[in-house]
């Protein structure tokens, strides 16, 4: 047997999966399974301890699917990546997620990987907790009482993804005049080993940067902001230089050093590159 | 009890929660089309379908997937007849040592199903996750694009 044995919860209500989970010491939540399954054999392989009980999302309706209005988008925590990658609700900032989506590992892992997972599961290599934290997304929860809750994905990731509620869905505020870039690195083509994950999202006002926001993951302890690249470009005047000169105003604080020279190459010119695809889309507008 | 509908019939199973779907379709059921490879949803060749789209029957609990119809490569053939997919595989040599194939063809029958003229990046993307180690790429590509012409045929003969 692949897994150690344990016991396996269907609750078919978010206040259901709520309580148990709140009951349950050391239960594990089982969205898509991408992860957590993968890490459950991993443990059992290594001798080490493996949860007791399992609480599966699966069969709660409200969790799944999507909805638009004119203030923003609504994903429900188990709606899947490929769910989101069909869906025509991506429209204006929304459009970047079928990027994102489409980079995401591969079609059977994309079939059942859900939103929720991705955001909760604290590894590190998931894709969606910087474009959140960029696209300046609320998460919403549920606890075991039934109460709900939110806070925005960039405090979420501030308090390293640590929850001991349900996720029920991400809000993401609708936006026509952003300009988006986002980049994504992995290691080879076929294995899925992503090296950055970086969203930029800007205003432009004539030729200079404001309100920008840069969020990153993967080359970092938890996705975060990069305030230090967003102050200098906020600063900067858009110049065929700039993208290049932004390389010396990371914060140098929230990367990680250890990385070795070739990753530390990827993630520079990923995030130059970024820059200088706002700056051309820019310069076609005008 | 635990009740899976597998290829349209139904199995009674004495499952405790912990038991994978891959191990459950080949120990205890006997479908052994279904490979086990890597184990770590790396390769594809344990792919089976499942709501029209292929999964990893490696990292899926059988008991999460009690209420759904799932299709292994023995659901594909109607008798003697093989499925479209299957008889292009075959036509067009897409079958080297064969390992992968019952896991890839279950993935082109899913983008097939969806979309029966796919494009060579629509190809691409749908078959990303099954790993072919022959690397025989090129007739499996040449075996999905004959199969979506004789699956579209067919769906308008059924039409008619």
């Amino acid at each position: 047997m692949l897994l150690n044995p344990l016991t396996f919860h269907t609750p078919t209500t978010i206040s259901q999966a709520a309580e148990l989970y709140s009951t349950l010491g050391g239960a594990r939540i089982l969205a898509g399974g991408t992860f957590l399954l993968n890490s459950l054999k991993l443990l059992k392989r290594k001798g080490l301890k493996t949860p007791k009980n399992v609480i599966s999302l699966k069969r709660i309706p409200e969790l799944v699917g999507m909805t638009a209005d004119s203030q923003g988008l609504t994903i429900g925590s188990m709606t899947t990546i490929d769910e989101i990658f069909e869906s025509p609700l991506l429209k204006d900032n929304f459009q970047v997620l079928r990027i994102v989506c489409r980079n995401i590992s591969t079609q059977p892992i994309r079939n059942v990987a859900t939103l929720g997972g991705n955001l909760t599961c604290r590894y590190t290599w998931t894709e969606m907790p910087a474009v959140m934290i960029g696209l300046e997304a609320q998460l919403h929860f549920i606890d075991n009482k039934g109460q709900a809750s939110s806070l925005s994905a960039e405090e979420f990731y501030k308090a390293a993804a640590k929850t001991d509620k349900i996720l029920t869905h991400v809000r993401i505020p609708r936006d026509t005049k952003a300009a988006i870039a986002y980049r994504r690195a992995r290691k080879s083509s076929n294995v899925d080993i992503p090296l950055l994950s970086l969203l930029i999202k800007t205003y432009f006002e004539g030729n200079r940067f404001t309100k920008t926001h840069v969020s990153v993951n993967n080359c970092v302890a938890f996705a975060q902001r990069d305030q230090v690249l967003e102050q200098f470009l906020n600063a900067a005047v858009c110049s065929k230089t700039i993208a290049q000169e932004a390389l010396d105003h990371l914060d140098k604080n929230i990367y990680d050093n250890r990385s070795d020279e070739y990753k530390q190459h990827i993630f520079r010119i990923s995030i130059k590159g970024a820059i200088e695809e706002l700056i051309t889309k820019q310069a076609k507008k005008s | 009890m635990t009740t899976l509908t597998i290829n349209n019939k139904k199995y009674d199973l004495d499952l405790k929660g912990h038991e994978i779907l891959l191990e459950v379709l080949r120990n205890n059921l006997g479908f052994t089309g279904t490979k086990t490879a890597c184990e770590e949803s790396e390769c594809g060749t344990c792919c089976v379908n499942i709501g029209g789209k292929s999964i990893l029957s490696c990292i899926t609990l059988a008991c999460d997937v009690a209420d759904k119809a799932i299709t292994t490569i023995e659901g594909l053939a109607d008798g003697e007849k093989l499925h479209p997919v299957q008889q292009a595989y075959i036509d067009h040599g897409a079958v080297q040592c064969g390992f992968c194939i019952p896991g890839l063809i279950m993935s082109s029958k899913a983008l097939l199903e969806k979309n029966p003229e796919p494009t060579r990046e629509e190809i691409d993307y749908a078959l990303d996750g099954n790993l072919c180690r022959c690397a025989g790429y090129l007739k499996i590509y040449e075996a999905v694009i004959h199969a979506g012409k004789e699956m579209k045929q067919l769906a308008g003969t059924n039409k008619n």
